[in-house]
């Protein structure tokens, strides 16, 4: 009898869903109504059934995921990539459906029995979401309400698309077509399918919505290098004195030398400004011509949105007699490192920090201290060593030992938490210094006492860093906002707020305009300091980011992660240049070289690596259109003796500076 | 369903005092419960990350907890990781080993020295792109440039391959190399300096300096051979080393072989008169000995290369006398055989060079008189233990007969050994070199004589015995006549010392008669050889 069978399915689903109540009702009017019951319209009854069939509990996500994957994973090579893309989004949403639908028990076995499939792409993601045990659960964990909220985009070719669709509506399996409908938003290219390591984004995709990054992406930015900077003032006037030079025919010995210098200066910035105009695109930036000196007029400059500081003439004397006798590094010509090795840390370093002229090495540690060593009164060795490539000591402030007595170095009390980042001012008169405390304290080497706490945080302030020309900062924080403040104000200047998780590390741009914030939320943004938008959002990252730098030519900046990748940007464009692999732990600090020419990152595993910028980059134009990844050079690693490298910093003068604590073997 | 199951949650509320709780509650507690440790030690994993660890520490999970405003879990604070302890027969159950300490001995306890405080060390970690060869930096693993430099050939960049260069050797060690050398060079007579001595002898983890110590040595007394209390002082240090059983010494035996056997045979030792380098040179002998013992059956030329050495200063005329001396005790502390084989041949020659050096009216100069007697001293006391161990091995052969019948015997069987005549022409002539070698300094004597030292014992079966006695006997006296007829020094040979030196001459034989060799070099020294040998056979011989 088919009513009977209705009857039953029906039942069956009060059942199920746990409506005793009506079940009873039901169940007593089905008893009294059994004689004059109407013949149910057929095609009712049809449908109830097929419902009851497509509620046939929490196996359906469990039948329908292992149904689709195989058949992906038995589909056309040619397709295949595409539409293993798919599983990844079906797989977490199939796992959120079951855990807000209450079959946790259900929800934790479809997740281990899959999970191996994504493990490799999305490990951070996968074990944020493991713990996800009730609704409750989904409703606090902001990824996962981001990921619920949001829609996934997939590029995906025509057919692969065509062959999806025919698949799931064939099979009947209407539980991951809901899924697909609802969270998946296809982007269907017509033509051959992209080839599998074309588009990182397709594949990494996270729930933050990618059409709100590529409209934030769309945005103009002046990345160009500041008016009227003291590298330009050099080129003016070392464009004069050859000028001057050309006509009088002969000049003195020791200009001409420096002269043999200038015009390679000249013809690095002239290159890099090639590269920003795409139809000049061929010129390697090897070739330094003497006719690339007069390009140099054509750098993109840009007013500062802020008002600049002023700079003491003396000061600014050094630091243009530290540009002239830079030394020129390129792929073939190594910078010199000095490595600056914390002893007897007792795990308690929490980071370091070192002056722009390396004679100042500040230590942030655990116990809520900073210490401040000044290298250039430690030791005859190191003095005599540092005074070789940096004679210039005159710039450096005349620091008043504290009457610590024996102490090595200047003792800062004040915070009252680990402190987790330390900056020096570009003359190195100050420092900051950022703690758990959620202050930032402005400490002055000249008369070794706090001047100012800043407070606006409402947790550990991870990240300070002063621009670069000093008297503006910005810091980051747990309480996921980043924050530009001036150190005449004790409140901050802007907020950036917009990251989705703890704001990790801070860095200027070049030209002060803008700041860049890596965040947990795998994602580096880019803000306007005047307006405080985010201007750039990129994306590509798969760990938390842990140390961002700025090339000197504003064009490029680079970003490293947990994981030990790091990756080039190109700021104009948004995109990554190129993923640059070859650390195997969390990469703490990275430096570009003050020409641009050499990127140095130091790592958790011991070693200091430098990458030869300017391959990478132009190898990646090159292969922006031929489609392929590129790669980067690695030009050298230079291992240390088990100390892992807490920061960089390349003087003017181009010496690569370095520092670690070393670590307890065992 | 979660990784905590409900038990946990029953056995923790009953912890605080819940005794009631329903399995209900304990069912919804334990995924929730999972899901805030999660939390927990996501907030922990990013303080470690910005406190720039890449170990969790306890300090983490504090600041995690802080994060959310929980009050901090206490009594775990370390700088430290935790030291988790397997526990047995589970594969995943962790406990960290705490220890129960007593409060008595916590108190009674001396203050623990307060720990060094934070400090910075600058070094260069690369040079121009070079990373330089100091013990800061780490060392360079040849096989990964290697992968690398193939990996960039693709690129079609050169690369320059910098092999292994360094050795690295810890802080410590270090400190305790410049301590030992300091000790040595500046006072080698003080107590610290027996101290390291003993040290030297017996600690573990010396190893690695050994290439330097060796260096060391080999340095200073190439360079201080005038200093003897240094020379001295560096042999102690050599010894030590050679007795420490940790040490594989035998690595680096080439490089300190040479300074002590300059020690032994060096011409000129210490700049004073007084300077009793005679000693020095005993010491040296005896290091040489206790190394040959060591490792001669390890390195077969390692022997051969010390007796070369020795002969070729004792054979050498030219040489001065203390060189002699050092030879002599050198070839005597190497072994009885030895004395046999290079040294009584050579003897009688030998002492005839000796004894007008020996002699007041000859030798007018003192000193070398003095020197003289004691090269004689030490002949005498090779020899002399070289038959002190020939008569204890032949004591039972030994009969007063022997001496009497060897010759009759001897020339007897003449005739049945002509066919054998041949090889030990034969052999002779390679027994001349040495022979001559007092004359003519002629090089490299050694080896062909070892070899037929060999030869000679693979005939001499026991069954020859007496076959092989008296052969050669014959062949090689008339041949030593001859020779020491030829001989250009004009120098008079009786008939009685040719016998002698015949005699002499075949003492290189294992078999040889030990009361003739007795006698004949009781005739070269006299009464003063009898105190080597023991009472009874002495009174056999006399």
């Amino acid at each position: 009898m088919e009513e009977d069978e209705i009857a039953g399915y029906v039942t069956a689903y009060l059942k199920k869903k746990g409506f005793t109540q009506t079940e009873k009702i039901f169940q007593e009017e089905f008893q009294t109504n059994k004689t004059n019951s109407s013949p149910l319209e057929p095609d009712i009854a049809k449908h109830i059934l097929s419902f009851s069939q497509l509620e046939s509990g929490p196996a359906r996500f469990h039948d329908g995921y292992s149904r689709l994957r195989s058949w992906t994973h038995c589909s056309l090579d040619l397709y295949k990539h595409e539409l293993l893309r798919v599983l990844y989004p079906v797989f977490i949403h199939c796992f959120m459906d079951l855990v807000a639908k209450g079959h946790v028990q259900e929800a934790r076995h479809f997740f281990n029995t899959f999970r191996e499939d994504h493990e490799m792409m999305h490990l951070r993601d996968l074990q944020k979401l493991e713990g996800v045990l009730s609704p409750t659960h989904l409703e606090e964990m902001e990824f996962a309400h981001s990921l619920r909220q949001s829609k996934f985009n997939i590029k995906i070719c025509e057919y692969s698309y065509e062959l999806l669709l025919q698949h799931l509506h064939s099979t009947q399996s209407t539980t991951i077509l809901g899924i697909i409908n609802e969270h998946i938003n296809f982007q269907v290219t017509p033509g051959q399918p992209s080839s599998i390591v074309d588009d990182p984004e397709a594949v990494t995709l996270s729930g933050s919505s990618q059409d709100a990054a590529n409209q934030i992406n769309q945005k103009e930015i002046h990345w160009g290098l500041l008016e009227d900077s003291l590298e330009e003032r050099l080129e003016k006037a070392s464009s004069l004195l050859s000028d001057s030079e050309k006509g009088e025919g002969e000049a003195k010995e020791g200009e001409t030398e420096e002269n043999k210098k200038r015009p390679v200066e000249g013809g690095k910035q002239g290159a890099s400004i090639k590269k920003v105009k795409k139809d000049k695109g061929g010129s390697a930036t090897g070739k330094n011509t003497k006719a690339e000196v007069n390009t140099v007029s054509a750098a993109p400059r840009v007013k500062p949105e802020l008002p600049m500081p002023i700079i003491p003439s003396e000061v600014e004397q050094s630091i243009l007699e530290d540009l002239r006798n830079r030394v020129q590094l390129s792929s073939v010509a190594l910078p010199s490192v000095s490595f600056y090795t914390f002893l007897n840390t007792h795990n308690g370093l929490s980071c370091s920090s070192i002056s722009h002229d390396g004679s100042l090495v500040a230590g942030g540690f655990s116990d809520s201290s900073l210490k401040v060593w000044d290298m250039a009164k430690l030791g005859e060795q190191t003095a005599s060593s540092l005074s070789q490539d940096e004679n210039d000591t005159s710039q450096n402030p005349q620091m008043g030992q504290s009457g610590g007595g024996k102490r090595q170095y200047t003792l800062f009390q004040g915070h009252s938490g680990p402190v987790y980042a330390a900056s020096f001012s570009p003359v190195g008169e100050f420092i900051l210094s950022s703690s758990a405390d959620s202050t930032i304290r402005l400490w002055s080497t000249t008369y070794n006492a706090n001047l100012v706490c800043y407070k606006g945080h409402n947790y550990p302030v991870w990240d300070v860093q002063f621009s670069p020309v000093g008297h503006y900062f910005a810091s980051s924080s747990h309480d996921r906002t980043a924050r530009i403040w001036s150190m005449e104000r004790i409140q901050p200047l802007r907020i950036m707020a917009g990251h989705l998780s703890d704001v990790d590390c801070v860095q200027w741009h070049a030209n002060c305009n803008y700041i860049a914030t890596g965040s947990s939320d795998k994602t580096v943004r880019l803000w306007d300091v005047q307006s405080g938008e985010c201007v750039r959002v990129f994306v590509g990252h798969r760990s938390m980011i842990l140390s961002l730098a700025m090339s000197p030519d504003g064009r490029y900046m680079a970003s490293g992660g947990e994981d030990g990748t790091i990756m080039m940007w190109d700021l104009s464009s948004g995109r990554c240049l190129t993923p640059l692999i070859g650390h195997t732990s969390c990469v703490w600090s990275l430096a570009f070289s003050c020409e641009g020419s050499v990127l140095a990152s130091g790592s958790a595993d011991c070693s200091v690596k430098l990458w030869d910028v300017n391959t990478s980059t132009k190898v990646s134009r090159a292969e922006e259109k031929s489609g392929n990844a590129s790669r980067l050079r690695s030009l050298k690693t230079l291992p240390t003796k088990s100390t892992p490298v807490y920061a960089l910093r390349f003087s003017r003068r181009n010496l690569l500076f370095a520092g670690g604590a070393l670590a307890k073997n065992g | 369903m979660s990784t905590v199951p409900k038990e946990t949650i029953e056995v923790i509320a009953q912890s605080i005092g819940i005794t009631n709780l329903s399995p209900d509650v304990a069912f919804a507690l334990a995924p929730d419960l999972e899901y805030r440790i999660r939390e927990i030690m996501q907030e922990s994993i990013k303080c470690m990350r910005h406190s720039k660890r890449t170990i969790l520490t306890a300090d983490d999970v504090d600041s995690a907890l802080a994060l959310r405003n929980l009050e901090p879990i206490y009594g775990f604070t370390s700088n430290d990781p935790l030291r988790f302890k397997r526990a047995a027969g589970h594969k995943d159950l962790f406990y960290i080993d705490d220890k129960d300490v007593e409060f008595k001995d916590l108190i009674e306890a001396p203050l623990p020295k307060a720990p060094l405080d934070t400090s910075i060390t600058s070094h260069w970690l690369a040079i121009e792109g070079v990373q330089p060869a100091i013990p800061e930096n780490a060392p360079v693993e040849a096989p990964t440039e290697i992968r690398k430099s193939s990996e960039y050939k693709e690129d079609g960049i050169p690369v320059d391959i910098k092999l292994p260069v360094k050795h690295v050797i810890t802080k410590e060690l270090q400190l305790y190399f410049d301590k030992i050398t300091e000790l040595v060079l500046n006072k080698p007579a003080s107590i610290p300096f027996r101290r390291a001595l003993i040290s030297l002898a017996t600690d573990m983890g010396l190893h690695p300096l050994v290439p330097y110590f060796s260096r060391f040595v080999a340095d200073e007394v190439a360079q201080n051979l005038h200093n003897l209390t240094l020379l001295f002082a560096l042999m102690r240090l050599v010894r030590s080393i050679l007795q420490n059983p940790h040490i594989h010494i035998e690595l680096y035996l080439h490089q300190l072989m040479p300074p002590i056997i300059t020690c032994v045979v060096a011409k000129r030792i210490g700049n004073r008169l007084s300077d009793n380098h005679w000693e020095l040179r005993n010491f040296s002998v005896n290091l040489v000995a206790s190394i040959c013992k060591r490792f001669g059956n390890v390195y077969h030329n390692l022997q051969p290369r010390v007796t070369k050495t020795f002969l070729h200063a004792f054979l050498d005329p030219t040489k001065a006398l203390p060189q002699h001396y050092g030879a002599i005790k050198g070839i005597a502390a190497l072994g009885s055989r030895l004395v046999r084989l290079f040294i009584l041949p050579n003897l009688e020659p030998y002492l005839l060079l000796l004894e007008p050096e020996m002699q007041p009216e000859k030798q007018r100069n003192e000193t070398k008189r003095q020197e003289a007697w004691q090269v004689y001293g030490a002949l005498l006391c090779a020899v002399g233990q070289c038959m002190h161990e020939r008569a204890k091995i032949f004591s039972n052969l030994l009969s007063p007969s022997t001496r009497a019948s060897s010759r009759p015997n001897g020339k007897a069987m003449i005739a049945m050994s002509s066919k054998r005549k041949a090889s030990t022409e034969n052999l002779m002539q390679q027994q001349q070199p040495p022979l001559k070698k007092l004359a003519t300094d002629g090089p490299g004597g050694v080896v062909p004589m070892n070899s037929m030292s060999v030869d000679m014992q693979m005939q001499g079966s026991a069954g020859a015995f007496s076959t092989m006695m008296g052969v050669p006997n014959v062949g090689v006296s008339s041949m030593a006549r001859q020779i020491s007829n030829d001989n250009t020094m004009g120098r008079e040979v009786g008939g009685q010392q040719s016998k002698v030196s015949s005699i002499l001459a075949q003492a290189w034989k294992d078999d040889i008669d030990a009361g003739q060799l007795l006698s004949s070099v009781y005739e070269l020294f006299g009464e003063s050889l009898l105190s080597f040998i023991p009472k009874a056979e002495a009174g056999v011989f006399l």
